[in-house]
């Protein structure tokens, strides 16, 4: 049995809640949401390795809609995160719209229908428009190391955390140096009878000013909402502030390199390991990461820094790319994402039949980050440069789900029933991101490697510009630049 | 040097003294920006963040202020470097004026004097006329300066910034910048010159759109001077940024965000709009 929708949204984190909230709020009943797993919360259900937190302080790192004011923290642990997120979607009123355990496997579009076929887990759906909010930073990836397999101790990506698994007094491996683990190896330092991490290149780091809310604060935020207004204006423009370091004006790297050098000295005496814990690269290649804890449990006792990547594994030892060898019980893999190709391009196919992924053999691009010529009555939330270094993403979903449900208006307004990003609208989009990336620290010297797609030469990942710019340019609907067939809405 | 920002320095002699500035950025659709300093300022000082940002942007140009050889610094003779400026920078072709602080009050004056060259006018945190309140700050920044206080740049530090931002850092960290400030024959004169602040005339006379930024917690400039010029021009729009009088500083990006949307389209909102801060 095939069921429709006159919209369906992929995915249940920040993307797919937020869109279903603004949908519901205005007026709009007749949407499904599709999650493959059995909770709301995307990333931060996923996400439940030990010490998990958000980089972006709380109060703002949330919907500007729904204010929290009895957060615990600056930075929130992750499972207060998804309580949050849960909280949202049941005020709400969204759980009933909600399809957990339903995998999206295929969207088909049909021209002559001008119809989306949804083929899940759970049977077909149909719909007018799709939307995706299937995340960014969704699927793992594991690096290919020769002998993986035969490793015989315990072996998981952090962010599909094998809690069973003991780790008291073991010998643990991980591997990473990113925003996970540098938030997982404190925690395994606390624990292991010895830590090995296995660094490919070190992290800039800068101290992270994190605190408990007093129970008087709580108050004030309850009593006051114009506090946390005021809060997450001032949160939000001293992280728009540093927008300055990935525009690469040497001024502000410097400041920044200043920063994280000057915490690296003050945190780690022995000259050998500070030496290989400083970054070989320009500071603003990667995002500057927030931690008090890491380097504390870098110089800790049981802990040895592998200053190299991991090269392979024969059973339980395990090495180095400088050929350095350890024997291990467990290993920890903190590598991030499949970013650069999201694996839900695989799975959508346009009017040509040829899948999103393809479409795209030379790099992501959209219109307005949102919308992709040859594939009509679809909108991508937090797809093609979207990516922020230095501010919240919640604030670019919110631009964008805004710009969807300004799109919805027109649509409804003006009677269309199939709508598609211009082809020469979507180009001169990109080219004009292109001209505005020249010179950022994400095109320019030594940081190309970071995050051009390398089939492309492009940057397809990051919004290259503020976040209050793509607010500015892509919060609301641009009408001239799609082409649109008026008609009913076809039903089935 | 990763930056790719390129800028040409350039130079120009008013009154017998030479006045130095420097010019960066595209030409484009936008309308050349001028950026006019405040007191103890320079290019480096006040517009360290808006100079190189906006630059990436549009053409922007920023001059350092020179020391005159008159009795007394006047008004008339930093509109008059300002002037000199417009004109050796931007022969041709209107520009877009921004002045901060003591550098608003340029600005304005500039932009009653050329009313077809000054097209757009931004005032950051500037003022009208001054008042009791400005007096009586700049009495006691008189008496520390006349005592060769060491507490002088303390006290500038402490007048400059909100205590919201203040509160974010740390007491040696403010102790810290204080001690970057420079006291000089030429600060002093542009202190006395603040204290004869009166361009409530040339204001009724601007015809540019302006756009009036105050700063809520301005204990220098405290807002109500940015009311008074928002009543004052005729195509004024006013919005207001949460921070001190030091806002190039505490809420550098907040601010190029309106200096951007305003240069971007200085007419998008009527005059006598109050623009709402963005919600973030
Ligand atoms: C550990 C970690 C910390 C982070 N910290 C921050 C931070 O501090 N600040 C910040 O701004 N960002 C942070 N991020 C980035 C974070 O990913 C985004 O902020 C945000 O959560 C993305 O929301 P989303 O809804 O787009 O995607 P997700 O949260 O990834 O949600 C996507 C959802 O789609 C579902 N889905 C995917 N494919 C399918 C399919 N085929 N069928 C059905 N369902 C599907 C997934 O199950 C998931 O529930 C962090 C990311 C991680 C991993």
């Amino acid at each position: 049995m095939t069921l429709h929708s006159k919209i369906v949204i992929i995915g249940s984190g920040f993307a797919g809640l937020g869109m279903g909230i603004q949908l519901k709020r205005s007026g709009r009943a007749d949407f499904v949401i599709l999650e493959r797993a059995q909770d709301v919360g995307g990333t931060w259900r996923d996400n439940h390795y030990p010490g998990v937190a958000c980089d972006v302080p709380s109060h703002l790192y949330s919907f500007s809609y729904l204010p929290k004011p009895d957060w615990s923290r600056v930075f929130s642990p992750g499972p207060e995160i998804q309580a949050y997120m849960r909280q949202c979607a049941e005020d709400e009123g969204l759980m009933p719209h909600i399809r957990f355990g339903t995998e999206m496997l295929a969207c088909r579009w049909d021209e002559d229908s001008a119809l989306w076929t949804i083929e899940t887990s759970q049977g077909d759906y149909t719909c007018n428009v799709l939307i995706t909010g299937t995340g960014h930073l969704a699927d793992s990836h594991m690096p290919k190391i020769p002998g993986i397999e035969s490793f015989p101790g315990d072996l998981f990506h952090s962010a599909d955390w094998n809690h069973e698994v003991a780790l008291e007094g073991r010998r643990i491996g991980v591997v990473g140096s990113g925003a996970s683990a540098i938030q997982i190896i404190p925690e395994m330092q606390k624990v292991a009878g010895e830590l090995v991490v296995f660094q490919r290149s070190a992290p800039y780091m800068i101290p992270r000013w994190d605190r408990a809310f007093s129970e008087g604060e709580k108050r004030m935020f309850r009593r006051d909402p114009s506090t946390v207004e005021a809060m997450r204006s001032e949160i939000f423009w001293a992280g728009e502030y540093n927008f300055a370091q990935r525009r690469n004006v040497p001024r502000f790297l410097n400041e920044a390199k200043a920063m994280a050098l000057g915490n690296l000295e003050r945190n780690v005496a022995d000259p050998d390991l500070r030496a290989r814990l400083t970054p070989n690269y320009e500071v603003g290649c990667k995002r500057l990461l927030i931690s008090n804890a890491y380097y504390p449990a870098m110089c800790a006792e049981n802990t040895r820094l592998e200053a190299s990547a991991l090269a392979k594994i024969e059973g339980s030892t395990v090495y180095g790319a400088s050929g350095e060898s350890y024997d291990l019980d467990v290993l920890v893999f903190a590598t991030g994402f499949e970013a650069v190709r999201p694996p839900f391009a695989a799975r959508v196919f346009g009017r040509e039949g040829i899948s999103l992924d393809a479409h795209w053999d030379k790099g992501m691009q959209a219109y307005d980050s949102i919308a992709v010529h040859g594939y009509p009555n679809l909108f991508i939330i937090n797809g093609p440069n979207t990516g922020l270094g230095h501010n919240s993403v919640v604030y670019i979903i919110e631009a964008q789900v805004n710009y969807i449900l300004e799109a919805l208006d027109h649509l409804e307004q003006n009677q269309v029933r199939l709508f598609e990003a211009a082809a020469e609208a979507e180009d001169a989009y990109m080219d004009r991101l292109q001209g505005r990336a020249e010179g950022t620290v994400w095109l320019a010297g030594g940081c190309k490697s970071w995050y051009v797609d390398e089939r492309s030469g492009r940057l397809t990942l990051v919004w290259p510009d503020y976040a209050h710019s793509f607010r500015d340019e892509n919060g609301h609907f641009h009408p001239e630049g799609y082409e649109m067939v008026p008609g009913p809405l076809a039903a089935e | 040097m990763l930056d790719d920002l390129k800028y040409r320095d350039g130079e120009v002699s008013v009154a017998g003294v030479r006045v130095r500035y420097r010019v960066a950025g595209p030409d484009n659709d936008r309308t050349p920006l001028v950026l006019v300093h405040g007191t103890a300022g320079s290019v480096d000082g006040h517009f360290g963040y808006i100079f190189p940002m906006m630059a990436y942007r549009q053409k922007v140009i920023a001059l350092d202020w020179s020391d005159t050889e008159g009795a007394t610094l006047e008004l008339a003779d930093l509109v008059a470097q300002v002037r000199a400026v417009i004109g050796d920078a931007v022969p041709v072709g209107p520009v877009t004026l921004l002045g901060y602080s003591l550098g608003a009050c340029v600005a304005a004056q500039t932009a009653a004097e050329l009313p077809g060259k000054v097209a757009n006018l931004i005032l950051v945190a500037g003022w009208l006329k001054t008042d009791t309140h400005q007096q009586m700050r700049n009495r006691i920044w008189r008496a520390l300066r006349d005592q060769d206080s060491a507490s002088i740049t303390e006290y500038m530090t402490f007048c400059a910034f909100s205590p919201g931002f203040m509160n974010m850092k740390s007491l040696p960290e403010m102790v810290a910048a204080a001690g970057m400030l420079k006291m000089s024959g030429f600060v002093d004169r542009q202190m006395d010159l603040n204290t004869r602040i009166d361009i409530a005339e040339a204001c009724e006379t601007i015809t540019a759109k302006t756009l009036v930024i105050g700063c809520t917690f301005d204990m220098m400039v405290p807002k109500h001077h940015s009311k008074q010029l928002f009543g004052a021009i005729e195509d004024a729009r006013y919005t207001e940024i949460p921070s001190g009088h030091a806002v190039v500083h505490e809420r550098a990006a907040e601010l190029f965000h309106h200096i951007d949307m305003f240069t971007r389209a200085p007419g998008a909102h009527p005059a006598g709009t109050i623009i709402p801060a963005q919600k973030p």
